[in-house]
């Protein structure tokens, strides 16, 4: 699909890119303010944070396969378990960045985070191209143009402006943070589509951006900041695969002041580093002053539809990992910057937290 | 005995009585219902699709009933619950279809499933029912993606649907009548009659001169004439429309030539569009406001207007099995 429906070049810089966008809504500026689900949380309470799993996958369309039964009473209890155990592990805060079109299920996360105490952001965005419904690939219209830049930071923007839907229903709470993706194989126009109207909306309503990166991350991070998104407002995901290490991008990304998602913890193979291996790298990036840029996630996935999840517990990262970077000398200093304070000044909605 | 799947459940063909054969209650694109600028209230979607149903009903009452055969496919809006409503309070039989209108509306599950998993899907939405509403799909939805050529998704949604309307008894039809080789191998390949398939959307603007219409006819294949009242002469007409006299006259040219047995007529008309603004005042009734006169004017009598829109559709929904020798 993310051949066929590629269409056209990218798209030219515009100036003043939040000009175009509408203007934030007024509420309660509080500087230090995070979108969950349940509302504005001051980024003091967030605690150890995780900031790339996802509770509720659901491949686009599993929803409608005739032998997937989604049973929401089974979801709820398994997702409650699983972060029950993270609360009882010394967890406080779960980023579910799936965005808004891969299960996001945002009365049952309002729910889960009654019951167990856990804070939960959801997120707005959705990619890469080959997960987009026709509605943006091929519009109703001759010929059918994919949608650009500026309609996915309307489309987004307003789910951390006004509120996220429930489709066709509601809007609910604020969108936490803008997750996009770019295709594996190489970015698509609509790719960088995507990534320019997640990083035009982030920058106009105060978000942070994640990037599931694709196969170049320097030129992720360059469109990123064509869209005058500051560097440390973005998340670039799969800094913990082999071939992101193997051309140096952790580095890369963090002196250029972003983030660096480190955020397959506990999946280890041909394509991720082992957590062993995982260890080292955050340990030279913190031995070139870069513990600043490092933020922790395993990509679990709480429940999943239509393709095999990962089967990670949200414990895994203190259970398992965090033993393992003190085993590596990291010290508790810096596992707390990464796990508490890193999240906490992304998360918070004008990035402004000290 | 002759059996139809309704959304309220099998009824048998003598009941169907006026048949419009390509509609939607209401289509969108997948991810429209993302975009809250399409949204409306339950009482808007009720407010503007039951007073379209209701008079079709009436308008209907010369043939004893009126069906509706929806035309949105998986992924597309599609909405069970909702038509079941709706055909319970208006008395309008609604017929749902199974597949999709293309291989551009298959969401990634679906664009990464078999042939083999497609059949079943589209057997259990016939055999069994529709997600949880129990509600059966009486007709297979397939279609052309964007472009006008056959994509590699669109055929397999083509083979899965023969396989399917062979074992069900279920027909077919197809959103385009365009690039129509690919289609007519694979239900030679598959064994499959083309009369059971409605090759729909043959009148539109945008297709023209790209229908190898003599092909179809020869296959054996029904002809849609489908999307009457998508009038170039409307104040802003969308880009698949067609001026009206060309297309009635079109449609007159097999009436008048004998092939009145190969061809089905009607209006694609959205009662509540889900992703997209709409025709403003195109309905299913254009088939009795407009169609029905012009008909009746170019001297096409009552007989013949019964085979069109009561007889040959009954004849076409159906289920007919067919059994591999």
């Amino acid at each position: 699909m993310c051949t066929t429906h590629s269409r056209g070049s990218a798209e030219p810089v515009p100036p003043f890119t939040s000009l175009f966008l509408e203007r934030p809504a007024k509420r309660d500026v509080a500087a230090r303010n995070v979108n969950t689900v349940l509302g504005p949380v001051d980024a003091d309470q967030l605690g150890v944070t995780l900031i790339g799993e996802s509770l509720k996958y659901v491949l686009p369309g599993a929803e409608y396969a005739f032998d997937i039964t989604i049973d929401r009473a089974e979801v709820f209890e398994t997702l409650a378990a699983k972060l029950s155990a993270f609360k009882a592990a010394g967890g406080g805060t779960i980023v579910d960045a799936t965005g808004m079109f891969m299960g996001r299920d945002l009365r049952l996360y309002e729910s889960l985070s009654r019951e167990t105490g856990v804070h939960i952001v959801a997120t707005s965005g959705q990619g890469p191209e080959s997960m987009l419904g026709g509605y943006f690939l091929t519009p109703q219209t001759n010929p059918p143009t994919p949608w650009p830049a500026q309609k996915f930071g309307e489309l987004f923007g307003r789910e951390v402006n006004e509120g996220m839907v429930v489709p066709r229903l509601e809007r609910r709470a604020t969108a936490g943070m803008i997750c996009t993706a770019v295709t594996a194989t190489g970015m698509t126009p609509t790719d960088s589509s995507l990534v320019r109207g997640a990083s035009r909306a982030a920058a106009t309503y105060g978000v942070p951006v994640y990037i599931r990166n694709g196969a170049d991350a320097p030129a992720e991070l360059a469109l990123v900041l064509e869209e005058t998104l500051p560097a440390d407002r973005l998340v670039m995901g799969g800094m913990d695969r082999r071939d992101a290490v193997a051309r140096g991008w952790p580095l890369a990304l963090a002196q250029a002041g972003a983030r660096v998602g480190i955020d397959h913890i506990g999946t280890e193979g041909s394509d991720f580093l082992t957590d062993a291996e995982r260890g080292a790298l955050i340990t030279s990036l913190i031995g070139a002053g870069h513990a600043d840029k490092i933020v922790l996630s395993s990509s679990a996935t709480g429940v999943a539809f239509g393709e095999p999840g990962n089967d990670l517990p949200f414990t895994h990262i203190l259970e398992r990992f965090v033993p393992l970077l003190q085993a590596a000398g990291v010290s508790q200093e810096h596992i707390d910057q990464m796990l508490i304070a890193n999240a906490a000044q992304l998360l918070a909605v004008t990035g402004d937290i000290q | 005995m002759t059996r139809v799947n309704t959304v309220l459940g099998t009824v048998p063909a003598a009941e169907l009585g006026f048949v419009a054969i390509h509609e939607h209650i209401g289509y969108g694109m997948p991810g429209c219902e993302l975009d809250s600028k399409w949204w409306k209230t339950p009482e808007e979607r009720y407010n503007e699709t039951v007073p379209k149903l209701r008079t079709f009903h009436e308008n209907a009452q010369p043939w004893g009933a009126a069906t509706f055969v929806d035309a949105t496919g998986i992924c597309n809006g599609r909405d069970l619950d909702y038509y079941k409503s709706l055909s319970a309070k208006t008395e309008v039989h609604i017929v749902a279809s199974t597949g999709f209108v293309g291989g551009d509306t298959a969401l990634p599950f679906f664009e990464r499933a078999s042939v083999e998993y497609l059949t079943d899907q589209f057997i259990h939405e016939i055999d069994v029912g529709i997600g949880s509403s129990g509600a059966k799909a009486g007709i297979i939805k397939v279609g052309v993606s964007r472009g006008f050529k056959m994509k590699d998704l669109d055929k397999r949604i083509y083979r899965a649907a023969a396989r399917a309307s062979k074992a069900t008894g279920a027909p077919i039809f197809t959103h385009l009548a365009v690039d129509s080789g690919p289609a007519l191998e694979i239900f030679a390949e598959e064994g499959l009659p083309c009369h059971r398939v409605l090759f729909g959307h043959a009148d539109d603007g945008i297709s023209q001169g790209r229908i190898d219409e003599q092909s179809l006819l020869d296959a054996g294949g029904r002809i849609g004439f489908d999307t009457f009242g998508y009038d170039l002469e409307l104040p802003d007409p969308p880009f698949w429309g067609r001026k009206r006299q060309e297309r009635l006259d079109h449609f007159l040219r097999y009436l008048n030539n004998g092939l009145i047995d190969q061809v089905l007529a009607s209006a694609d008309a959205n009662c509540s569009p889900l992703g997209w603004p709409g025709v403003k005042g195109h309905t299913v009734n254009y088939l009795f406001d407009e169609l029905l006169p012009d008909l009746r004017q170019a001297g096409i009598d009552d007989v013949m207007i019964d085979r069109l829109f009561a007889r040959n559709p009954a004849e076409f929904l159906s289920l007919q099995p067919i059994a591999d020798h």
